[in-house]
């Protein structure tokens, strides 16, 4: 079975950072976000997946386990830029 | 006339204020019953046992705070504030029952699985074994208020105590050393020593009762 620490290492080398006080990860470049709940219910093959999907450049992409509402959304956007 | 927006949380903090008489009611209530309904345990412990009930009341920021946490991302939805409840919450009034040595976790959660049959079980587990027994669910002194008791080894859960806003509920600007597999590894290390002790001593305990020369 793989680790929290597998997949956080996982994400460190694709280019992710971990803020404590959202428990998200993000990649401004790729704009994808990755919610912890995510990350600890999802395999490290489901997780490098949705690291390598496609993405539009312009608009944040979010990977939680429950779609994020437009307030939520946009509160997150706000706070990655 | 000047017109105050509220945030979500504001408006937590007052439900909080409006439950608080009825959480404390809820906790002396569940305390009462539980050191009743173990006395006939607690009579009988021997010399080296030790059974502690303790109970607590959740405060107000950290029950903010863990509705909060329920999101991902971390933040309210502002469209619905409806959403977001105290009383949703399983633990406001908590009871942990801590028993040394271990062997008496079974005999106190019959106990008590007995006088509160109806409540959930959410226990803490660790690699598939579990570390505490936790229940939660109503008690007669409130419809509104859900209670929560926990039974877990004294030693774990003194271990808890101590290391509460590190590990087992990390305060927000200690959360990152959680994840850090350095810790994780040394908490385990921690949690399995204790219980090593734990089943050494029960063995020991055992075998001067076998022979008591």
């Amino acid at each position: 079975m793989k680790t929290i620490s597998t997949k956080q290492q996982v994400l460190d080398e694709a280019g992710y950072t971990y803020s404590f006080d959202r428990e998200i990860y993000f990649n401004r470049k790729t704009k994808k976000v990755f919610s912890a709940n995510f990350v600890d219910d999802h395999s490290e093959d489901e997780l490098v997946d949705s690291i390598r999907e496609d993405s539009d450049e312009r608009r944040w992409r979010f990977y939680f386990n429950g779609e994020p509402s437009t307030s939520i959304r946009s509160q997150l956007e706000r706070l990655l830029g | 006339m000047v017109k105050f927006n509220r945030t979500i949380e504001d408006r937590l903090r007052e439900e909080y204020f409006d439950l608080l008489p009825e959480i404390i009611r809820v906790a002396d209530q569940l305390e009462t019953e539980l050191r009743y309904h173990l006395l006939p345990i607690s009579n009988q412990l021997d010399m080296f046992e030790r059974l502690i009930v303790k109970s607590r009341i959740k405060a107000c920021e950290s029950s903010v705070a863990a509705l909060q946490r329920r999101q991902e991302g971390k933040y309210f939805d502002l469209d619905q504030p409806e959403l977001y409840r105290l009383t949703s919450l399983n633990d406001l009034a908590g009871i942990r029952v801590l028993a040394f040595p271990s062997n008496r976790l079974v005999e106190v959660d019959e106990v008590l699985r007995a006088l509160y049959p109806t409540w959930k079980s959410d226990h803490i587990l660790r690699d598939g074994e579990v570390l505490a027994h936790k229940y939660f669910g109503y008690c007669t002194g409130s419809g509104k208020i859900k209670g929560e008791y926990q039974i877990v080894s004294m030693l774990t859960g003194l271990f808890w105590e101590v290391e509460h806003s590190a590990i087992y509920k990390p305060a927000p600007r200690l959360r990152g050393l959680v994840k850090l597999a350095g810790m994780q590894a040394r908490e385990a290390a921690v949690i399995k020593a204790l219980n090593d002790f734990n089943q050494e001593f029960e063995d020991a305990v055992r075998l001067s009762l076998e022979d008591p020369l």
